[in-house]
């Protein structure tokens, strides 16, 4: 398991810097954003570009980029978006909000969602689970940005039990600010209690109709402890998996919703440095996510061992 | 505790403030009451990021400007308390000195006879340099003072040669060019310079360039050679000459090519420059002469090292600068320009500055921390993306001067400007929620969407702002790009024609085919009817404020153009308010006068002698992206064509589709023929409508360039060809309209041997208003251009605050937040909302 690990880590680490160097490379690679004709601010832009050595060849830049991130830890500056400031501090202070609305929305999603999937499970083909089926498709189905509008409309404006967007301010842990992000939980909570209700139902539905849980049952235990004991844990090679998955997801943010509630997060920050040619902070979250990445499919693979004894990971046979 | 210390700073506040005001001896009816929370609730789409006077490059940054920065001189409404001469109260404004403590006194024959290092010319004898005091109470919001030393400190971090500051080309570009500023600030540089930065003015004669030993031209210093800019875009034709490649002569614009180096430029030469005049001379390129080979070139400079004491700023003394210009500046313009401060505060700025590689980088500005004010508010809380505040600045010298004050058209009484007692802006990106927080009572204002209109155009909490841009029809005339149209094997020419709409009654017809208001109505109902070429924002007097739509002569042209008999009104203006450019009864007979031209002529055919046309008149309608707008405007198009054109020849024989979308390519398919229509328009400065001719009679610019040749149309007006101060000497002068839209814009056009310049300065402002007239007039003669919206927009104020003047003023608008009134406290405002179940009716 070590061998293997440390296999993985090493093919991630190579991996990550082919990604890094054609991410810098490609983006170098588009055109300056265009300043209308006859604009003076031209020459002053020429300059900067200039001292900034956009003008060197790439691949002195990637090494000038290398060398400042391993030897400094300095991830360079925007020269766009957040003009002077440091992009790593910028990630930083608007990740937080990202997180806490993700993280509020998984916790309140996976116990429902599970719950919900176990339920439908067991009352399989009964109103119950056609119920819950249906409901589970139509959230699943409709984009959360619609469910966002309909909170919005009906809790915010025509009842006025929320505030129409999150509270301004970095006490993500009071009781003001969770109040103000109930909304914002809200809308993303729908698509994925669906999406763990299905999964759940769809792998519990086939463990419950082994022959193991008819053993089980037929060695005196009850439904119910057959069910936790034996079925459900046999669930969790499906769904611990995306559980990771999700709390993975929560780095990454949610474009419109973020916008819709103004949450300060990271959602859209990816798009407009690509937008604004912003080099400094576009190279900092790919490298940010795309380890991200790599590590999540890590961590999923080696968790299967765990959940799961009988799977071995890199055992030749 | 901190209620106590609230208090008695508010106690302190109020009995300075009566006791300022009582020192100026006007008594002001109701100063601030410090006591009461007036908050002013705004959203935006995006949170400014950089607010540095230095630094900042999108106007989303300069959102705190106008609270936490004053300019040395400012702008308010002419009232009781400052009555402009000439102006009826509450009708304009007056330019009041603020960071100034005066106005500024002309020191230019003193500044010249004792600093040639600014190279005032020798001529000059005014409007090159003042001498400015300063306003002694003027401080940071922590009480540190601002004087001279601050405004030359920051003028020089600003030209600063290393910090490459981006607003840096604000004091040497534009209206404002400050002595030197731009020698300074690129001292030590080398860059290939345009030799017409603007398009028009040549920094050398072409004829001036000598050339050098190995053939290639230099710079009449010999400095720097010249290029030829090949790929490489100029000002003038607003492209570059690769665009145009294939109009050149076989072979020319492969010699330019063959000499290009990797960044564009092909050195000068006699070779080059053979084949650029061979280009720009051709019947083609509209006969350019010579000269114009200026117009395109560029040439090496480099910029030596410079002391900062040869730019045109000094102290005086503490409390006194002087500013020297490189490019004379009076009157309006010079307050205008003054309107803008490039102060920092030195302490801060300095511990906010970071070297990135080669590259400076400056943090002020751009949080809580870095920021200082000396403005009216100050900023005390920012995050990023998400929301600031301001507060009132309590150090702020207005708050206590006296001379903020107004008398309200109203009650006549007299009121403390600033109301307001804090701003809380936020991000909020969706319509929609702005809309739901508006009428909760959480914002102050909404801009209306497209789907508002219908509840909301008549409120009376609605204000309309006039926009700058007409917009107009544009019609396909190039006849040889429609006959090769037609000429395709795909094109039906039994079905389908394209040649009757180059028809001039064909398009006389269709401009009065449209009530243009309805039309506004139905697909942009924020917008209004557009009559003229020139919207009615432009304002050719600063420094009255009058509109040139307002003029005689603009209301003449509309008269003219749409065919009004003024005889029948008491007055001009009458006459204009009767245009509605909707006269179904004219166009029905210019239909038929079409038709029968269009059959003489062999564009369309009646086989049958139904007296129909047996082709449908297909007009393709450019499209940038095909969206709802469009389909709502071509759907409205063949519906009321289809009605005016019943009973007539082209009776469901007209017809617009789309073509496209093409993009950013919608107006090139326009200009190239292979498009019939689109709904296009231009604006400029508002304070300058005369340079809008440029746009019509400027091959560059014209969408029409292609089939109307402005240097081909004569124009016959009679004009003063006085100098300014001698007797008026009215004449009758015929030249091209292109040569009437360079005189009007400041060049010197031969015309019979003799010169004419009608530009701003050199003649009289009727004789300019004439010529504008009569080239507008001229021009929509030509029915290329149908206008048809006025752009404008509408927003809806909260029932909490009202605008004192609500008249919307093209130059300070209605106020901002220091005419801002409020019916309601924010405790008031609460119970208000409550009362009326939370949600406002408007």
């Amino acid at each position: 398991m070590v061998k293997y690990a440390a296999q993985r880590i090493l093919l991630m680490l190579m991996t990550l810097l082919i990604i890094t160097a054609m991410c810098f490379v490609l983006v170098r690679m588009l055109p300056p954003v265009e300043l209308p004709l006859n604009d003076p601010h031209t020459q002053v832009i020429e300059a900067r570009r200039e001292a900034q050595g956009y003008n060197k060849p790439y691949i002195v830049q990637f090494g000038i980029f290398l060398k400042n991130v391993f030897t400094k830890w300095d991830w360079g500056v925007s020269d766009k978006l957040y003009l002077g400031q440091d992009v790593a501090d910028i990630f930083m202070q608007k990740l937080p909000a990202t997180m806490v609305v993700n993280l509020y929305s998984i916790i309140l999603s996976i116990p429902i969602g599970i719950a919900l999937g176990i339920f439908a499970a067991l009352k399989k083909n009964t109103w119950i689970d056609h119920t819950i089926s249906t409901l589970t498709m139509l959230c699943i189905s409709v984009p959360s940005f619609v469910y966002a509008f309909l909170i919005q409309y009906f809790l915010s404006f025509k009842l006025g039990w929320f505030p129409f967007l999150m509270k301004a301010g970095t006490d993500y842990f009071s009781w003001s600010m969770f109040y103000s992000m109930v909304p914002v939980i809200l809308s993303l909570s729908f698509g994925v209690i669906a999406g763990f209700t299905r999964t759940t139902r769809a792998e519990l539905t086939e463990v419950l109709t082994s022959e193991f849980m008819l053993l089980a049952r037929t060695k005196g235990l009850t439904r119910a402890q057959a069910t936790v004991r034996h079925a459900l844990k046999n669930c969790m090679v499906v769904i611990l998996p995306s559980i990771f998955g999700e709390f993975i997801g929560i780095l990454g943010g949610a474009l419109i919703i973020e916008k819709i509630f103004a949450v300060p997060g990271v959602g859209n920050l990816y798009i407009n440095s690509i937008n604004a040619r912003d080099y400094p902070m576009f190279m900092m979250l790919t490298v940010f996510y795309t380890t991200i990445s790599l590590a999540a499919s890590i961590v999923v693979d080696i968790s299967y061992g765990f959940i799961d004894p009988r799977i071995r990971m890199g055992s030749k046979k | 505790m901190k209620k106590i210390i609230a208090l008695l700073l508010t106690l302190t506040m109020i009995t300075t403030a009566a006791v300022s005001c009582g020192d100026k001896g006007t008594k002001v009816d109701n100063p601030l009451d410090f006591s009461k929370s007036y908050v002013y609730k705004d959203a935006v789409g995006t949170l400014a990021t950089n607010w540095s006077p230095h630094t900042y490059q999108v106007d989303t940054d300069n959102y705190l400007t106008p609270y936490i920065r004053v300019g040395l001189y400012d702008f308010i409404f002419n009232d009781a308390l400052n009555p402009v001469e000439g102006k009826e109260p509450f009708a304009g404004y007056k330019i009041v000195p603020e960071m100034a403590a005066d106005f500024p006194v002309d020191v230019t024959e003193k500044v010249k006879a004792e600093h040639p290092e600014f190279n005032i010319p020798e001529s000059a004898t005014n409007g090159y340099a003042y001498t400015i005091k300063l306003n002694e109470k003027a401080c940071w919001d922590d009480g540190t003072p601002i004087n001279a030393d601050t405004y030359v400190y920051s003028m020089k971090r600003l030209l600063d040669p290393e910090l490459l500051n981006y607003r840096a080309t604000d004091y040497y570009t534009g209206t404002i060019i400050i002595a030197n500023a731009e020698n300074y600030a690129n001292a030590g540089r080398s860059i290939v310079k345009s030799n017409a930065a603007d398009g028009s003015t040549m920094d050398y004669e072409f004829a001036d360039f000598k050339k050098g030993a190995d053939g290639v031209y230099t710079t009449p210093d010999g400095s720097g050679k010249v290029y030829f800019g090949v790929t490489v875009a100029n000002a003038y034709i607003s492209a570059s000459l690769a665009d145009y490649s294939p109009y050149f002569p076989e072979g020319a614009f492969e010699v330019l090519q063959k000499a290009a180096n990797e960044d564009g430029y092909c050195p000068v030469t006699d070779e080059t420059i053979e084949a650029l005049r061979s280009f720009i001379t051709s019947d083609i390129w509209g006969n350019e002469p010579e000269e114009y080979l200026g117009l395109y070139a560029f040439y090496d400079i480099t910029y030596p090292e410079m002391d900062f004491s040869n730019v045109g700023i000094m102290k005086n003394s503490d409390y006194e600068i002087t500013l020297v210009f490189g490019k004379s500046l009076a009157g309006f313009n010079l307050y205008y320009a003054l309107t803008s401060n490039w102060i920092v505060k030195e302490d801060l700025y300095e511990a906010n500055l970071k070297k990135d590689g080669d590259a400076w980088f400056s943090t002020y500005n751009t949080s809580v921390e870095t920021t200082s004010s000396y403005g009216p508010y100050k900023l005390v809380s920012y995050q990023k993306d998400k929301s600031l505040r301001l507060e009132r600045n309590e150090n702020w010298y207005g708050y206590s001067d006296g001379k903020h004050i107004y008398t309200d058209p109203v009650d006549g009484e007299i009121y403390a400007m600033y109301q307001t007692s804090a701003i809380d802006c936020q991000v909020v990106d969706e319509a929609s929620t702005r809309k739901m927080m508006f009428l909760s009572g959480q914002l102050m204002g909404y801009g209306l969407q497209p789907d508002d209109y219908a509840s909301y155009r008549n409120s009376e909490y609605v204000h309309a702002t006039p926009g700058t841009t007409v917009f107009f029809f544009i019609f396909n005339g190039y006849m040889d790009a429609i006959k090769n149209r037609e000429a395709n094997k795909d094109f039906d020419q039994t079905k389908y024609d394209l040649e009757t709409m180059t028809l001039n009654s064909f398009r006389r017809a269709v401009a009065v085919t449209y009530d243009k208001e309805l039309f506004a109505t139905t697909v942009s109902p924020s917008r209004s009817g557009g009559y003229g070429l020139i919207g009615t924002s432009y304002i050719y007097d600063p420094d009255t404020g009058a509109r040139y739509r307002d003029t005689e002569q603009a209301k003449q042209v509309l008269c003219d153009f749409y065919s009004v008999d003024t005889s029948k009104f008491a007055t001009l203006d009458d006459a204009v308010d009767s245009i509605t450019g909707y006269d179904p009864v004219t166009a029905k007979e210019y239909y038929k006068q079409a038709f029968d031209e269009a059959i003489a002529a062999g564009y369309i055919t009646d086989n049958d002698g139904d007296g129909k046309s047996d082709q449908i008149v297909r007009i393709e309608y450019s499209l940038g992206e095909d969206d709802d707008f469009m389909t709502t405007t071509i759907n409205y198009l063949n519906e009321k064509m289809n009605d005016v054109t019943a009973g007539t020849p082209f009776e469901d024989r007209v017809q617009f589709v789309k073509a496209g979308p093409y993009g950013n390519d919608w107006s090139t398919h326009l200009k190239a023929g292979t498009a019939d229509t689109s709904l296009a328009g231009w604006n400029g400065s508002t304070l300058d409508p005369f340079s809008l001719t440029d746009l019509y009679t400027n091959p560059s610019y014209q969408y029409d360039a292609n089939w109307f040749n402005a240097s081909a149309q004569t124009l016959e007006l009679e004009v003063n060809v006085a100098p300014i101060g001698e007797a008026a000497d009215m004449q009758k002068i015929k030249m091209n309209l292109s040569q009437w839209s360079q005189a009007l814009n400041g060049a010197t056009v031969t015309v019979g041997g003799k010169d004419y310049n009608f530009g701003d300065g050199m003649t009289d402002v009727d004789t300019r208003l004439t010529i504008l007239a009569g080239v507008e007039g001229a021009i929509l003669n030509t029915y290329d251009y149908i206008p048809v919206l006025q752009d404008g927009s509408m927003a809806l104020l909260s029932q909490q605050v009202y605008y004192v003047i609500d008249e919307y003023n093209p130059i300070i608008g209605r106020g901002g937040i220091a005419y801002l009134k409020y019916n309601y406290d924010e405790t008031e405002w609460a119970e208000y909302v409550a009362a009326n179940g939370g949600e406002l009716k408007y």
